[in-house]
């Protein structure tokens, strides 16, 4: 699985960075423009500890940033669950704000909390938040009435139990869902960095733009690409330990 | 009396055409009955509607005890994150203990209690799910083809250890085998096509309890009689 995501990451890398070379030596660009690959590898070398650290910095926001807004929207998905009128008012109120891009709002985060990491926090959970919540608010909101069934019968079913055997029928979706807002968590902690933050690789790819350094650009581009595979990566594992533990692997290889 | 249809009228929500047509029908002795009828006619939404699933109909249905009306078909399953023999016992009242390990031994699901329900094969499935309805407490419970998939022998087993071991419950058994119907239950709930007046007529069936030798002649007269009904 790490193979694999860390591969799928360097041959995509590696074909952006040559089409650029091939940019470069093709219409004779200077260095200043797209740096040559030597240039690349001096950067590198220079820069590479101050910006793992940066890396470092922005992942572990975007990590918190994530679980917030997987927290945040179980609870609002489960609220929202049921066909009542809070409900329907939470599924409307989701479907309209996720289609308004929730980026443009960071400017007044930063107005109002300042260029710290609450800024950044909130920017990276606020990002990732929506499209888990309406991923969420479907399968929690979807019964599956060959297993309910028999629970409302019998007048056993609760809300702890309805959740429960939803969430496990869909468990496959749920870490899909929550693998691939990993990456939207970790855009928005750097998207936000990159808006007024003071730290993190989003604040380094700021200063390496108003230097016109692309080389920087394209050091920051590999940590970051790495990292996150990391993350995603440890995100697929835990979703294996968690589907092997609840049994759900047994049941899908029947 | 458990349980009395009048002049119940239906369609479905999203279409034009009648269901059901001013029908009637009753149970009024415990035992093992049937509900029989092409497929198509409504006999699983007629089901529904006593169990109080559906509303929305035309008419009146009373019941002695809404809550003691169960339920089963064949598409349910048991939740997978657990064995078998863990949800059984978990569904299963303490007083009905006993019981749990009788249904297990009768309807032969010993081998299969630590198996999760993924694994279990069609007609263990529809067996396991059968049980946990018995193990309830409930008045009426509606078995909506729940032995499908079961294998004949097994099938008549089950059917006369039901018989057996909840003489005073009442049953409602949805079958597509008219000699199963024929043979086992007391009264046959026959469902026609809606054209048809009266769309259901009772029937009254061998009500076979395994312990004597059957009626071969009989039990032809019933299955043409069903057969002439519908």
């Amino acid at each position: 699985m790490l193979h694999k995501r860390i591969s799928q990451f360097l041959i995509i890398y590696f074909l952006g960075l040559g089409l650029l070379l091939a940019i470069k030596y093709c219409f004779g660009l200077s260095d200043y423009v797209i740096p040559g690959f030597t240039d690349i590898k001096n950067t590198a070398a220079a820069v590479a500890a101050g910006y793992l650290r940066a890396v470092l910095d922005t992942l572990g926001v975007a990590v918190i940033g994530h679980l917030l807004a997987i927290a945040l929207a179980t609870v609002v998905a489960i609220v929202g669950r049921p066909d009542n009128l809070l409900g329907t008012m939470i599924k409307t109120a989701a479907y309209n704000l996720q289609a308004y891009p929730i980026v443009a709002v960071a400017p007044i985060i930063f107005i109002l909390l300042g260029d710290g990491l609450p800024s950044r926090l909130l920017i990276a959970a606020i990002i990732c938040y929506f499209p888990l919540l309406l991923s969420f608010i479907g399968i929690l909101g979807e019964p599956v009435a060959s297993i309910e069934h028999f629970y409302v019968m019998t007048g056993r079913m609760r809300w702890q139990l309805e959740v429960k055997i939803r969430a496990f029928e869909n468990m496959h979706k749920l870490i899909t869902v929550v693998t691939g807002s990993a990456t939207l968590a970790m855009v928005g902690t750097i998207v936000a960095e990159f808006i007024g933050a003071d730290s993190g690789i989003g604040y380094s790819l700021r200063i390496a733009l108003y230097q016109s350094d692309m080389a920087k650009v394209l050091v920051a581009l590999f940590l970051i690409g790495v990292f996150n595979s990391l993350y995603l990566v440890a995100l697929e594992l835990l979703g294996l330990v968690i589907q092997k533990r609840m049994g759900v692997e047994q049941r899908i290889q029947q | 009396m458990l349980l009395q249809c009048r002049n119940v009228t239906y369609r479905y929500p999203q279409g034009d055409a009648l269901v059901f047509n001013d029908l009637n029908c009753r149970l009024a002795d415990p035992g093992f009955h049937g509900l029989f009828g092409p497929s198509g006619v409504g006999k699983s939404t007629l089901a529904r509607i006593i169990a109080g699933e559906i509303n929305g109909f035309a008419g009146e249905i009373k019941r002695r005890d809404r809550a003691g009306i169960l339920y089963s078909c064949n598409t349910e399953r048991l939740p997978g994150w657990s064995s078998v023999g863990d949800h059984l016992t978990k569904v299963t009242p303490a007083a009905h203990l006993p019981l749990l390990q009788e249904l297990i031994r009768a309807f032969d699901l010993g081998s299969c209690i630590d198996s999760r329900f993924s694994q279990l094969s069609l007609g263990q499935k529809n067996r396991a799910n059968l049980t946990r309805y018995l193990l309830q407490d409930f008045d009426l419970l509606i078995m909506d083809e729940s032995l499908a998939n079961v294998d004949e022998a097994i099938r008549k087993q089950i059917i006369v250890t039901i018989k057996k071991m909840f003489p005073d419950k009442y049953f409602l058994y949805i079958s597509h085998s008219v000699a199963e119907v024929a043979t086992f239950c007391a009264r046959i709930l026959m469902l026609r096509d809606i054209h048809k007046s009266p769309q259901l007529i009772e029937v009254a069936g061998r009500d076979h309890h395994g312990d004597t030798a059957m009626d071969k002649a009989a039990l032809e007269r019933t299955m043409l009689e069903i057969v002439h009904a519908a």
